[in-house]
């Protein structure tokens, strides 16, 4: 009995920090649960500590209701759910003030890769001036499987860059993962000399850019170290372990067959 | 051969010309260097004496060493020594180029910020999300006031400059 209570305790202290810690902690395993909250035998009964406990309960029974309007989105996933709403609420506002000034807006997360391989997150309208211009863009490739936005698919006809689209889900804790030939199939794409210069871009431009870019230093054999620090530095603050494990293990062999066939390593600076 | 680049290591600028940011190259990088970069300068802005190693290796490479002495962007002579920086940067020859200070933070981003302001015509908004990105969050308002107050009137040879500069209004030449 009095271990109940010690457990309704710190399933309170859990929810007061934050409603993501007790979701998660409603969906994982009895072990998990156990070590998490001290109990080292017998199966615990999570619903029924739960139900014994009023406010606990109602608690508990308000932040589902959240979660379950919120179709099952936690957190985590609002970065790799392309919102087309709020990217069409975003182009919207920037187009009412568009360009006073001739300055070039990068898009968010911008950086240059290797050579005339560019990463960064969903470009904008602002941002159209700077990719036609300032990089002369050839190829755009986007990593989300949603629908590519119309204002984006526009513009480059009209500028004449090609949309290369290989959709993918970001690594999830504990059951997604990209694919392994997938990104094989994107490698394929950025490192291909024919397709440059070419931006590389998924919702935030963090975690499934950030896992390509990975592999493709792992194509430039560089050390772990220097890929993770790499990897971090964008994805800050919301680096994933599991990213990180993706880019450690991800096997080498055929796109590294492909790229030797091509003549297209070593990747040109 | 696993290549180390050095830390906060990425490149600036990659369309005809290359220049690269970076931290204080050490020997576990000196493969990297030699073997990806080919550099042809490197421009250090920094208050540290050149290592005998460094020196060593520069030497070995055919590398020029130009040394910008920079404590921070609130050095008394600053303006001047930015010039010298761009000098550097704004004459063809003088590429690959790369330019590092100790960490690649914060004396590199505020160089990097200034390039992507007077010569790329970059927004602020983008400038300060880059010099975040590579500062690892830290704000840094004294260095972005600077790059954003700082102009200059340096002159150069207009067919000395690279390609990626972006001609500014009734320009004559003049950066």
């Amino acid at each position: 009995m009095s271990d109940e209570v010690n457990v309704g305790d710190k399933l309170r202290a859990l929810a007061l920090r934050g409603p993501e810690n007790l979701v998660q902690l409603l969906k994982q395993q009895d072990e998990e649960l156990e070590s998490k909250l001290g109990q080292d035998s017998g199966i615990l009964d999570l619903h029924r500590a739960i139900n014994e406990d009023p406010e606990l309960k109602q608690r508990v029974s308000m932040i589902l209701d959240k979660f379950y309007n919120m179709a099952e989105r936690n957190e985590e996933d609002v970065d790799d759910i392309y919102d087309a709403e709020e990217h069409r609420g975003k182009s919207a506002a920037r187009l009412r003030d568009v360009n006073v000034t001739e300055e070039v807006v990068p898009p968010e997360n911008f950086s240059h890769i290797v050579g005339e391989i560019y990463r960064s997150s969903f470009p904008r309208p602002e941002n159209f001036s700077f990719l036609q211009h300032s990089l002369r863009l050839k190829s755009i490739m986007v990593l989300i499987p949603e629908e590519y936005p119309s204002e984006n698919t526009d513009f480059m006809a009209q500028a004449g860059i090609e949309l290369f689209q290989i959709g993918m889900s970001g690594n999830k804790e504990p059951f997604v993962n990209i694919p392994w030939d997938l990104l094989t199939r994107a490698l394929e794409v950025a490192i291909n000399p024919a397709n440059h210069p070419i931006l590389i871009h998924c919702n935030r431009g963090k975690h499934r850019t950030g896992c390509l870019v990975g592999c493709i230093r792992r194509l430039q054999n560089w050390s772990l170290t220097m890929i993770f620090d790499e990897y971090r530095r964008f994805a800050f603050p919301k680096a994933r372990a599991l990213d990180q494990q993706f880019i450690e293990m991800y096997d080498e062999d055929k796109i590294k067959q492909i790229a030797e066939d091509k003549d297209w390593l070593p990747i040109r600076w | 051969m696993v290549y180390i680049p050095p830390l906060n290591f990425a490149p600036v600028v990659s369309t005809a010309v290359s220049l690269y940011r970076s931290g204080y190259p050490m020997p576990l990088n000196y493969p990297f260097i030699a073997d990806r970069l080919h550099l042809k300068t490197v421009i250090y802005v920094g208050d540290k004496d050149i290592s005998d190693d460094y020196k060593n290796f520069l030497d070995a490479q055919d590398i020029n060493y130009e040394f910008v002495y920079v404590k921070s962007c609130r050095d008394a002579n600053i303006n001047e020594q930015m010039d010298q920086v761009l000098l550097k940067v704004l004459d063809k020859k003088n590429y690959p180029i790369l330019i590092h200070s100790n960490k690649g933070k914060h004396r590199v981003g505020v160089v990097v910020g200034i390039i992507r302001k007077l010569l790329q015509g970059w927004s602020t908004t983008g400038i300060y999300q880059e010099y975040g990105i590579f500062s690892g969050g830290l704000k840094g308002e004294v260095d972005l006031e600077f790059i954003t107050m700082f102009d200059t009137e340096l002159v150069v040879r207009k067919d000395g400059v690279p390609d990626f500069v972006k001609a500014r209004e009734g320009d004559d030449g003049a950066y």
